[in-house]
């Protein structure tokens, strides 16, 4: 404070004043010494009192005022509890969308994970011939970068994510998430084990060696219900026998943060996983997500001149593999999202941040309505208060009061409101053939947000009745009798809800392209038949089966499946259009063509299936044959290319009978035998014009163990599970059946539909809680209005006018709303369909679009006015004006 | 002589009106703490009760708003007392919270005189 504050010993020198001159005042008239310094005190009160309430004055005052108008807010609002409840709801709706939307944003993108200084942790990404940022590095490179950047980073880790088969010896195994991490992780994090060890910083060096395990917490609890003794006791693996070590501590599930992980092993038991040790030590096999911690006080920058360093090494140690490579270090959050594009990401997250921004501020106008309405009716209350001393600062901080109370209460709905529908989305149905679990945590960065909205909502809501109350005139009010309302406000009302409608449209607009672009996808071609397939799942290296065995269970089960009932046709493949495993690629040589420089322009999709797949499939062949069961490994190496392939490679020349051959193995030459339509494969990541390629199960079973079966049938999906899975179970009987869908429900994956879906449900449900706030906004207003307005409609009526002229008369007003509000709303929604232009696959501009949501919302609007007209024709003129 | 009323018939005073009392008492000329409270005492011929420590919580409010001014002083009884004066500022607020309350009192009369206020006129 800038004012010069008086001393207490001032205002205790004062009060021994005051009790002087009233001792001589009372010796005046009269009384004894003694009598009258008694009389003094008694009449002054509690001395202290006086002295304290003035020491407390500078310090609690404003506190103390605050307390104050929240007890009387608090008060007010118990005692109107019609008006409390809408405006709590309707702000929990509002600050609730906010809640939900901005947990997955922390989870993705905010929270730091639960290590020791979270800030020191980044992940390495590596760029070729200054590409795109990849962070997927080998485990030769991560060795390199390890020993190299030291100066910088205190630790480096490498780490893999798999799925693999955990039992109990005897018990059929679970299907778990499991990271491959590299010895000096758990140490390097800093993390505790819950029971026994974690990793050794010696263990994961040398492949094959050290079979053991950790266990992630949540999967201890679950599974082994956190028994310690479980440390030391064998299972197995994938069929492999390991030993149980520990447990990773409470809270920590991965790398991922929000995915969580069952268990842990060393990087050098990939072999485990079905990763041969040659491929291990590919230079090329990048497949390691690297993490590093800084040294303390180091920097970015320091640590990218370091990687700089271990990058122009790499390249003259390597100078036919690494070319032309730079290595950069990231704040981990920033690339725990896949960084293909990490801008895509922000412009979801920004855009739906954004409708539920809206969402809130619509909510937050029908509550200030309310407010206003309440204020109006409160005219003659604040009127006297100020007439009788209270300063308008002191009412006005009394509404913001009222009205921040009334949203931290909608907040704290808001809040549980948000939570449960994150958790729900947590246990979305992903369509994944991988046993995720999500978590979207509560933490205090949601709850600060939450608050923090809540909080301006509340002063947002305020504003409008504050600035009311600022004008209000004592004396004008107080000779109006109990009427209070000034006619020529109302124009605040009708803007706000003009505004309310204008933002509504803007919701309903993008609600309507994100819908229509799901249904345009839906239909779609696809470049295959998604009806009438039944997909499921199996990975016989689960139960410890390798190469030939699970070449003739396949084989065995293929045929077993083919004599169900109205089976038609059944293949399988490593994997399925938008499925999130199996999908491999390498680089392509081409006989006679020299090897362009970045590998990437020679790269290429590909797909291990059976014969019948294009069948089951109903992928069409444009030339040449599909695969028949000649084509083993006995006949010779053969392929069928997609169209965009062919024309890739072999423009203006007819492939079929031509020769190529995989990166990955450089010794066997593929000859082309047919070419297949485009599919569409990964609808995010470049679409039906990737090349792609098909090789026959039979002569590349090796390693390839996870296999989709398909089943082409006009058999329904609950009929069809049974017998499968029986049938199955027949032949391997302790092998698992995943994922058992069709595959037009396969289709909705991240990869593929999914985030299509959730675009158009998340601005669908934005949409229609700005219809239903709008609605509720108009009908609110007008119904006052109309109340307002009987003494006039009385009148109006007594003078002659029809009870059809009154309706019009109250449909007029709700109309010119409505326009103005449709009209800007127009506006605003052509700004935003700029932005939502990426994120959709219809057109924008598309006229009907606006025009249909526009038609939508003005017939809500009206039909919500019906009532109070309704009410406005029925007043009865004699009755209106007797009541004045 | 002291002519104290039953404590029933005295008035507590509102916060306002209490302030109100205070800036008037000062326009007579300064005056130290326990001369207002005696002077709007003997005024209100005795219906106000001044509670002392709320008074010189108001009196330094006011000075806190520069509605009034302090300074330490000698009584005519030669007694050490911190005396306050009129501001500028406080002339306006004392005519503004006076017509305000002129205001208010005639529209409670209009009120409280009409009997029944089913005819109560209005402007």
């Amino acid at each position: 404070m800038f004012k010069r504050s008086r001393k207490a010993a001032d205002f205790a020198e004062e009060i021994k004043a005051h009790l002087e001159l009233e001792v001589d005042e009372w010796k005046r008239e009269g009384l004894s010494e003694e009598e009258a310094r008694r009389r003094a005190r008694v009449e002054f009160g509690n001395i202290h009192a006086a002295q304290e309430r003035f020491y407390l004055r500078n310090r609690f005052v404003w506190l103390d005022d605050r307390v104050r108008d929240i007890k009387f807010a608090l008060r007010q609002l118990s005692k109107a509890p019609g008006f409390t409840v809408a405006a709590v709801l309707t702000l929990a709706l509002g600050i609730g969308a906010n809640t939900a939307i901005f947990s997955l944003v922390n989870t993705l993108l905010l929270k730091p994970l639960p290590v020791p200084d979270p800030k020191q942790i980044t992940t390495l990404a590596l760029r070729e011939n200054k590409g795109t940022v990849q962070v997927g590095i080998s485990w030769n490179e991560y060795k390199q970068i390890r020993e190299e950047s030291g100066r910088s980073f205190s630790d480096v880790f490498a780490t893999a994510i798999n799925i693999d088969g955990l039992a109990v010896p005897g018990q059929q195994p679970d299907r778990i998430m499991t990271m491959y991490v590299s010895g000096n992780l758990f140490d390097g994090l800093g993390l505790k084990p819950a029971a026994g060890r974690l990793f050794l910083r010696s263990e994961a060096e040398v492949p094959g060696h050290d079979p053991v395990i950790v266990l992630g917490y949540d999967y201890w609890k679950q599974k082994f219900h956190s028994d310690p003794n479980v440390v030391g006791r064998p299972v197995t693996l994938d069929g492999h026998p390991v030993t149980i070590v520990g447990v990773a501590p409470k809270g920590f599930r991965g790398m991922l943060g929000y995915l969580t992980m069952s268990a842990y092993l060393p990087l050098s038991e990939l072999p485990l996983a079905g990763t041969p040790v040659d491929a291990m030590n590919d230079w090329k096999n990048r497949t390691l997500v690297v993490n590093a911690r800084l040294r303390p006080g180091v920097g970015l920058k320091q640590a990218n001149a370091t990687l700089n360093m271990a990058a122009q090494e790499l390249t003259r140690l390597h100078p036919d593999i690494e070319k032309k490579l730079t290595l950069e270090a990231y704040p981990e959050a920033q690339l725990r999202i896949n960084p293909g594009d990490p801008n895509a990401v922000f412009v979801f997250v920004g855009l739906f941040m954004s409708l539920a921004v809206m969402v809130l501020l619509l909510a937050c106008v029908n509550v200030a309505n309310l407010v206003l309405v309440r204020a109006t009716a409160r005219e003659r209350e604040m009127s006297v208060r100020t007439a009788l001393g209270a300063s308008r600062s002191r009412l006005i901080a009394q509404m913001i009061t009222e009205s921040v109370t009334l949203a931290l209460i909608g907040g704290a709905m808001g809040v549980v409101l948000g939570v449960g529908a994150t958790s729900a989305l947590g246990h979305i149905d992903l369509h994944a053939d991988l046993p995720l679990s999500f978590s979207f945590g509560f933490d205090w960065r949601i709850f600060f947000y939450s608050f923090a909205i809540a909080l301006v909502a509340g002063i947002v809501v305020s504003i409008a009745p504050a600035l009311h109350t600022a004008r209000a005139n004592v004396s004008t009010v107080l000779h109006q009798g109990g009427r209070g309302a000034i006619a020529g406000r109302h124009w605040l009302r009708d803007g706000l809800v003009a505004l309310q409608i204008a933002g509504s449209l803007v919701l309903l607009v993008v609600a309507a392209l994100f819908v229509r672009s799901l249904s345009a996808i839906e239909a779609m071609d696809f470049g295959f038949k998604p009806d009438h397939v039944t997909n499921f799942t199996l990975d016989a290296h689960e139960i410890g089966m390798a190469d030939t065995a699970v070449r003739d269970l396949a084989a065995n089960i293929t045929a077993r499946l083919q004599q169900l009932a109205g089976v038609e046709h059944v293949s399988h493949a490593s994997t399925v259009p938008f499925s999130y495993v199996g999908n491999a690629g390498d680089s392509l040589i081409i006989d006679g063509v020299p090897s362009p420089p970045n590998p990437t322009d020679t790269g290429a999709g590909y797909n291990v299936v059976s014969p019948e797949y294009f069948r089951v499939m109903g992928i069409d062949l444009i030339a040449g044959r599909a695969f028949t069961d000649a084509d083993n490994e006995h006949g010779k190496d053969v392929a069928v290319v997609s169209e965009s392939a062919a024309r890739k490679f072999w423009p203006h020349q007819d492939p079929v009978g031509r020769v190529f051959r995989m990166a990955g193995e450089k010794d066997r030459k593929l000859e082309v035998v047919g070419i297949a339509r485009d599919v569409e494969f990964q609808l995010i990541q470049g679409g039906k014009s990737q090349p792609f390629f098909y090789i026959p199960y039979a002569q590349h079973a090796k390693g390839n163990t996870m296999m989709v079966f398909q089943i082409r049938s006009d058999t329904d999906l609950p009929a069809l599970a049974p017998m499968v899975e029986k049938a199955i179970h027949t032949l391997a009987p302790q092998l698992p059946v995943f994922q058992v869908q069709t595959m037009r429900q396969a289709l909705y994956t991240m990869n593929g539909l999914l985030l299509f879906q959730i675009g158009a449900s998340l601005a669908a449900i934005m949409g229609g809680l700005g219809l239903t706030l709008a609605v509720i906004g108009l009908y609110g207003v007008v119904s006052y209005a109309v109340g307002r307005r009987v003494h006039e409609i009385g009148l109006r009526m007594a003078l002659g006018a029809s009870r059809a002229s009154v309706f019009r008369m109250i449909y007029r007003q709700s109309v010119m709303i409505v326009a103005a509000g449709l009209a800007a709303g127009l506006a605003m929604a052509l700004l935003v369909a700029r932005a939502v232009g990426s994120m959709v696959v219809v057109s924008v501009w598309d006229p009907a679009t606006y025009l249909f949501v526009a038609t939508i919302l003005a017939l809500a609007a009206l039909a919500s006015c019906y009532l109070p007209a309704r009410r406005a024709m029925a007043v009865e003129p004699m009755v209106a004006l007797r009541e004045d | 002589m002291t002519t104290q009323k039953n404590a029933t018939d005295r008035i507590a005073l509102l916060q306002g009106t209490l302030d109100l009392l205070i800036l008037k008492t000062l326009l007579l000329g300064p005056c130290h703490g326990q001369g207002v409270a005696r002077s709007i005492q003997r005024q209100s011929e005795e219906v106000f009760f001044v509670d002392h420590g709320s008074l010189y919580l108001a009196l330094q409010r006011l000075e806190d708003k520069k509605w009034i001014s302090a300074r330490w002083g000698l009584s005519e009884n030669n007694r050490k007392a911190r005396f306050y004066s009129l501001t500028a500022k406080g002339r306006e607020q004392l005519a503004e919270k006076t017509s305000e309350w002129q205001r208010l009192t005639r529209a409670m009369e209009l009120i409280l005189g009409s009997n029944t206020g089913a005819t109560a006129e209005e402007v």
